[in-house]
């Protein structure tokens, strides 16, 4: 008992390639109106365009805004406010976290922050915080955080948790994508299990993207193309999405981490209580929010 | 009362790692560098991350009158220092004869006045209840001629002669001087383009910047007078010493001449350098 995306609003972050383009494009397909985030301008305007061609509302509007940095979260979620408020139906029905990156050398933020961290961690959780309000107000409301297997491969390093001190950009990546499970665990857990707003993990599989062929050396380049050779399109990716932000079944499952439509189990360190509310003060801390 | 660490060329990507690493260990910071936007950004972010005191004062480090201007401010604020870590400092790659004097002189400005009036100025100001540490961000260069880095290269070499004979001034007056003396850093796209440019010698001379700070803080608090971030820099300087200098500027010349010719490479780099972080 699927429930329409017709007439909704759905924020994609990342939705210039990939994951998000393919969220993007099979969103306005079904009949939804999509806000899509991306960093460079000229790729932005390009996306807006390719995925406009295919809404039936013409509801396609891509905001720029470089995710690493919280000033320009606190930025794009302004602009999605105006947005919003100055829509047909002044709503925001689900949010994508799903812009993310790896990055090889250990490079940091204007802010300070380690970049993987920034990106694939802090700024979901500051969108979310910035956006909540617009979510809670529709009447029913979905947050998709786009984690992956990775995060079964690690637990949160605490005494060096953005691994400045020992970096591997494949150790990084991996505690980036087992926060965003104990960030939406926690989340639902504030929301309390009746809410309209609800969290989920979702985990995309292998999906042929580019991520591993940007700013990475040869070798991994090399390694990644190898790969992706096996993995899915984005588009199969994107239907895993959609169930996520359409199903109304799930509006109160207890499950957090689903991958293409059905819940599966996350690791251990993914089910900690403790850890997860630990995180989240952590987290609003280097957001400067309320913990 | 609150002793400070200044850093300079604190938005830079060595400097930012510098600046990370000290308020994660708990330090209150006072941050420099060209602009004051990035060093507003990072002071509030450090800050509220770490709980730290940082305080931040934009200052082109090449002119005396800005460097004057800064020294007077940070008396006027009647702040005390423990520790400063040097890291402006900039080169402009290329042939000497190929440089502007105008280029030359500012590589000069910022790697040894800047560095040196610096010190000069905290040392005037420092805490003296504690041990005062300076850090004098050198380079791997500092140990060899570099051609179409000759500038840059010497001044690396005066910084790291100039923290030596400092040290032995002033050891017995509680204060220890560290010349940190990395390969090339991944602190740029430009870097990190350059450094998979020279393919697995490149890959494998590499050192992350966190791990970079954190291993020249612990130098410094040990008061190694000397700092070369990984085993295989480490063994490189060795060898590199038992060999003629006048035969390694001819080495490093032949090597760079081949990297030029080449069409379509990126941009030039020997495994010895290290990028400025203040453009």
């Amino acid at each position: 008992m699927t429930s329409t995306l017709i007439g909704k609003t759905i924020v994609v972050t990342g939705a210039t390639s990939g994951i998000g383009l393919a969220t993007a494009e099979a969103l306005v397909r079904a009949g939804a109106g999509v806000i899509g985030v991306g960093r460079s301008a000229a790729r932005c305007r390009e996306a807006e365009l390719r995925v406009r061609k295919l809404s039936q509302t013409g509801h396609v509007t891509y905001c720029t805004a470089d995710l690493t940095q919280q000033v320009e979260v606190r930025r794009l979620a302004e602009a999605i406010r105006r947005l919003v408020a100055g829509a047909e139906q002044p709503r925001l029905d689900g949010l994508v976290n799903n812009a993310g990156t790896f990055t090889y050398w250990l490079a940091l933020t204007p802010e300070g922050f380690e970049t993987q961290w920034a990106l694939n961690h802090l700024a979901p959780f500051l969108l979310t915080q910035e956006l909540l309000p617009l979510l809670q107000a529709a009447p029913q409301a979905r947050i998709v955080t786009v984690s992956s297997a990775s995060h079964y491969h690690t637990d949160l390093k605490w005494d060096d948790i953005q691994l400045r001190r020992n970096y591997n950009g494949l150790a990084a990546y991996n505690q980036t994508k087992l926060a965003n499970v104990l960030f939406t665990a926690e989340l639902n857990r504030r929301l309390g299990p009746h809410a309209s707003v609800r969290a989920f993990a979702a985990d995309p599989g292998l999906v042929q993207t580019d991520i591993g062929l940007k700013g990475t050396p040869a070798l991994v380049q090399r390694f990644w193309t190898l790969r992706r050779a096996g993995g899915i399109p984005a588009a199969e990716a994107a239907r895993g999405i959609l169930f996520l932000l359409a199903e109304a079944a799930i509006q109160e499952s207890q499950q957090v981490y689903w991958k293409h439509g059905r819940p599966q189990p996350p690791s251990r360190q993914a089910t900690d209580v403790a850890a997860a509310q630990r995180l989240w003060a952590l987290s609003a801390q280097m957001c400067g929010c309320q913990a | 009362m609150t002793s400070y660490v200044m850093i300079s060329g604190a938005t830079g990507g060595l400097g930012k790692a510098f600046a990370v690493e000290c308020a994660a260990r708990g330090y209150a910071l006072y941050l420099t560098d060209l602009r004051p936007a990035p060093l507003a950004l990072l002071a509030a972010a450090l800050g509220r991350t770490y709980g730290v005191p940082v305080r931040w004062q934009a200052c082109d480090l090449t002119e005396s009158a800005q460097r004057a201007a800064l020294f007077e401010t940070i008396a006027a604020e009647r702040v005390s220092f423990w520790g400063l870590v040097n890291v402006a400092g900039l080169d402009h790659e290329g042939l000497f004869l190929e440089q502007t004097r105008a280029r030359i002189r500012t590589i000069l400005r910022l790697n040894i006045e800047g560095s040196l009036e610096l010190t000069h100025a905290l040392l005037g100001l420092r805490d003296r209840a504690t041990t005062f540490r300076i850090v004098n961000v050198a380079s791997l260069a500092a140990f060899f001629p570099m051609p179409y880095k000759a500038t840059y290269a010497a001044s690396k070499r005066f910084l790291l002669d100039f923290s030596l004979a400092l040290a032995a001034e002033l050891a017995a007056d509680d204060v220890t001087v560290t010349a940190l003396c990395p390969a090339g850093l991944p602190t740029t796209p430009d870097c990190v383009d350059a450094i998979a440019a020279q393919g697995w010698l490149g890959q494998i001379t590499t050192q992350n910047i966190g791990a970079v700070a954190a291993g020249t803080l612990e130098a410094a608090l040990r008061g190694r007078p000397v700092y070369i971030p990984g085993a295989l820099n480490r063994l490189l300087q060795t060898v590199g010493g038992l060999i003629p200098r006048s035969l390694i500027a001819r080495l490093v010349n032949a090597r760079w001449r081949a990297a030029r010719q080449r069409p379509a490479a990126p941009a030039p780099q020997p495994t010895l350098a290290f990028r400025p972080q203040q453009a």
